[in-house]
Formats: C-alpha cells, structure tokens, sequence
C-alpha cells in the first residue's frame, strides 16, 4: 500500500443541528494512486464538500483515518492543494499576487517563487492578465487563477470541489478539457468533487458515485475512455452507456 | 462599483448633449443665488441683526484672514479635531477588528458597542466638563467618543463579513492563525474601515464645534457661539463660513483616500 497515495478508511461526520445530530459521511473509504485523477459525484448538499474539506485538512472526520503518502492527515499541509467553487481570489491583489498568495508560507526563494508563478500563468493561459485584479476578469479567467495558484505550490494532491460549477456552460466544458490537459502534462494527482454527471467521467479515470444525506460510496466506476480525451469522447457511445449507468445509482440512491 | 463597461445614459442622449456641463450650470446656479442674496441684503431687504450678504461676510472672512485670527482659531479647532478623531480612529479601528477576529471576545462586547453606538454621545459632554473642567482635554475626549464607536462598529462589521472562502483559502494554503489577520482579516475589512473613517471625519468635525460651543476659549465653534451673542452677524457667518470650508477640505481629502486605498475595487 506504499505507494498509494490517498488512503481514506471508515470516515464518519455528523453535523449537530436542531433535531440532533446528522449523519453527512457515512463509512466513506477508498483509495487513489499516484497520477490518478478521481472524480466523485453526487447530488448537491450530499456531504462530498465535507469530504474534500477533511481531506485538505480544514475540518476533521468525527472517526476514521486518512493519510497521504503513509502520511495521516491532521490539518492543512503544502503537499495538498485546493481549488474552490467560488474562487476565493483576494480582490485586493493582483493575478500575479493572488498566486503568489498561494506560495507565502513556502521556503522557496524569491527567484523561484516568481519562476513558479510565470510557468503557473503560463500553463492557465493567462499571459498578459498578471497586473489585472479579479474583479476585471471573467468567471473563467477567475478559476484559471485559482488553478494556477493550486498548481504553483506542485501539491501531491489536488483537491477541487466544484470548480466548474459558478461559469457558464460554454466556459465550462473548455475549462474541464483545459484542467485535463494541464494535469495530464504534469502527471498531478487529482480528486475532484462534482453533481455533473459528464463532468465526473469528462475528467476521471475513476468516479466514485456517492449517496446523498448520508454520503455512501456506492459504486466505484473505471472509466476506460481513451486518453488524451478530447471533446469529441463526449458524444461517444461508451461515454453515454456511463453516464445512463451514473444517472441510475444516482436515481436509484437519492 | 463594477468596471465602467459603458456610457451611462440619463435620459435622451439627444437633448443632453446638447444642453452645458451640469457643472458649468452649478456654477451659473451659485452666482445667481450670491447676486440676488447680495442685492437683497442691499437693498435692506434683511434684519442685519439676523442676516448678512456676501460682501459684508467677505469683508470680515478677509480680515480674519489677515489678522491671524482665523489661523489662531483654526489651530485650536485643528488641534482638537486630530487629535480626537486621530485616537478615535486607530483605536477605533482596532478594538473592531479584535472584536471581529475573536468572535467570543465581539460576542461579549457587541450590547456595549450596540448601546453606545445608539447614545448622543455629546450629552456626555456636561459630565466630561463636570470633571475635567473646560480645556483641550475635555473637547479632545469628546471628539474620541463622537468617532470612537462607528469607527469600531464598521471596522468589527468589516473583519466579520470577511467571505469564508478566503479564510478557507489562506488556511489551505498554510496561514498561520495571526497572519491570516494581517494577509487577509485587515484588507477584507478594508472598505468597511474606511465608509467608518468617512462618517468619523465629518461626525469629528460637528463634535469638535459644538464642543467649543461650550467648552472653549477660542476655536472656530467657540468663535461662531461668541459673534452670535454679540450680534456681530457678518463675522459670525465668516466663521460659519470657514467651518463649512474646512469640513468640505475634510470631506474631499477621504474621498481622495478612500479612491487611492480602494484603487483595486
């Protein structure tokens, strides 16, 4: 199991509301190799954020273990990296500080942190933009800086939570085959969490389908699409088989 | 506050373009409303005893000016308001942020903060000179006490509203608990110090004033009360006059603060 990078085992969360406790994560575990991306889906509001936010170590699981590269995870640490749904660009920095942001508590000289940041906007495409502040850029031009910071600090882990979910349909789809190839060049390790269907097996090489209130892992899929995987894969006939197979855990599970 | 994408349009493009520059018309408004204001105080049109006209106040308004008087004045009046609205502002600006990083600490201080928000704090003002006597340090604590509270309320507002995601962010990407404060806390709050530092700077302006009503020997307020029981009427609205011009100086000067602080929005 050395190699393996994620291991998750038995995690549990409740969150305590009014009427008691809730159950979120229910008995969640699996694992993830290096240069693998994992996709898990499942309906909004079904505790899969929750998961992710254990995993980059911003919350802790109520039981159950988790570890990285034999490592167990007890809070934020600079092998895990993470790109959020509604950004979180500091609007008050620019494109260039925004992900330079990302790489303040690192020991890397000054030299290599501004190297780090010209190959980060270099691989986004966002050349031209680095003075630019948030608020001037598009929805798409916002995550592809937050992709970027995520990349420059070369995490072993790269945790996205519905990245794609605050841009607009058209964007979305170039954004996913874009994040692919980026990834793919850099042989990143990649979980991310999704409610869109095309999205999880676009991207995964596995998806992971999840019940909703609690999350339960119910059924691991390998996704043996050719690869690299371009737009096209889309309207393949394997690919639709996978997703009528996804929709109907999902139906047959909410 | 977005970017300007286009020409806002107010009404027909048509007759706008063609009608002058809306300043040029307030100009044109201003010397109307001097030239029938002075010729109707000319024309004894008003009790000189309640009014004046332009002409009389800017003869006194000149005077002053040369006299040093309005410089001595305007010195005890600057003095106070600094040095008030200075501490208020720091202070201020502070305990608000504190109360908004450490949530428990807010939570107990947020009725007090509620109650002295709402209370006309000059009606301290009797209890301040009562003890402390009439001098500086009675208009300095008022002018405090006038700025203190909304400086504190928007700046524990600002650090409170800080979106979660950028503490997600910092935390993710390895912030410590006190440099999150400084690298993301204090520049999030940031608009919110600075509407809190706006309504300090003219508040200051109004408690510095009418403090020296009561409570001094000289000063722009004190001059204003003293010409008024005289009945020096063309040097009481010269200094009405330069009180208005100081506060619109202020005024301008936090607009030019906030633009040049928030040029990234």
């Amino acid at each position: 199991m050395t190699d393996n990078s994620l291991v998750l085992r038995g995690i549990h969360k409740w969150f305590s509301t009014a009427q008691g406790p809730l159950a979120v994560l229910d008995d969640i575990g699996f694992s993830q190799y290096p240069g693998e991306i994992v996709t898990i889906v499942g309906a909004s509001g079904s505790g899969k954020t929750t998961l992710l936010r254990i995993i980059a170590g911003l919350e802790r699981p109520d039981s159950g273990e988790i570890s990285l590269n034999g490592k167990a995870i007890t809070g934020p640490g600079p092998e895990r990296a993470m790109i959020f749904q509604q950004f979180g660009l500091m609007p008050w920095l620019s494109v260039r500080n925004n992900i330079l942001f990302g790489l303040a508590n690192t020991r890397l000289s000054d030299v290599d942190r501004a190297a780090r940041v010209a190959d980060a906007i270099k691989r986004v495409g966002l050349e031209g933009f680095e003075d630019f502040h948030p608020k001037a850029l598009s929805g798409g031009m916002q995550q592809r800086v937050g992709i970027a910071r995520a990349l420059a600090v070369g995490p072993d882990l790269l945790l996205c939570d519905e990245p794609f979910a605050s841009v607009d349909a058209m964007t979305r789809q170039i954004m996913q085959t874009d994040l692919l190839n980026i990834v793919t060049e850099q042989n990143a390790t990649v979980l991310l969490v999704t409610h869109d269907i095309e999205e999880a097996l676009f991207l995964g090489d596995r998806v992971l389908v999840f019940s909703s209130r609690p999350a339960r892992l119910i059924e691991e899929i390998e996704v043996d699409l050719e690869k690299p995987r371009l737009h096209e894969v889309r309207t393949s006939a394997k690919f639709q088989e996978l997703r009528g197979k996804v929709w109907d855990l999902l139906q047959a599970n909410s | 506050m977005g970017p300007v994408t286009g020409k806002q349009l107010n009404g027909p493009t048509e007759l706008r373009s063609r009608l002058p520059r809306p300043g040029i018309v307030s100009f044109a408004l201003l010397v109307v409303i001097m030239a029938v204001w002075e010729l109707a105080g000319r024309a004894g049109m008003m009790n000189p005893f309640f009014f004046s006209w332009p002409s009389a106040i800017g003869i006194e308004a000149w005077k002053m000016l040369l006299n040093g008087e309005l410089a001595t004045n305007l010195g005890v009046t600057g003095y106070a308001y600094l040095a008030g609205v200075g501490a208020a502002c720091i202070l201020g600006a502070m305990l608000g942020l504190a109360m908004g990083w450490w949530r428990y600490f807010g939570d107990v201080l947020d009725p007090y903060v509620v109650f002295f928000s709402a209370m006309p704090r000059i009606a301290l003002f009797p209890i301040i000179l009562m003890i402390f006597g009439i001098g500086d340090f009675s208009r300095i604590l008022i002018v405090f006490l006038g700025v203190f509270f909304p400086v504190l309320f928007n700046a524990y507002m600002g650090a409170k509203q800080t979106p979660q995601v950028l503490i997600d962010v910092a935390r993710v990407f390895g912030y410590s608990h006190n440099r999150l404060f400084i690298a993301v806390i204090l520049p999030a709050a940031l608009p919110y110090l600075i509407a809190g530092f706006r309504i300090g700077v003219t508040l200051g302006m109004i408690m510095v004033v009418v403090a020296e009503f009561f409570g001094a020997s000289s000063g722009l307020g004190q001059k204003i009360a003293e010409t008024a029981q005289l009945y020096e009427t063309p040097e009481l609205y010269a200094w009405v006059f330069y009180t208005s011009l100081l506060a619109l100086l202020l005024v301008w000067g936090a607009d030019y603060f906030e633009r040049w602080a928030m040029r990234w929005a």
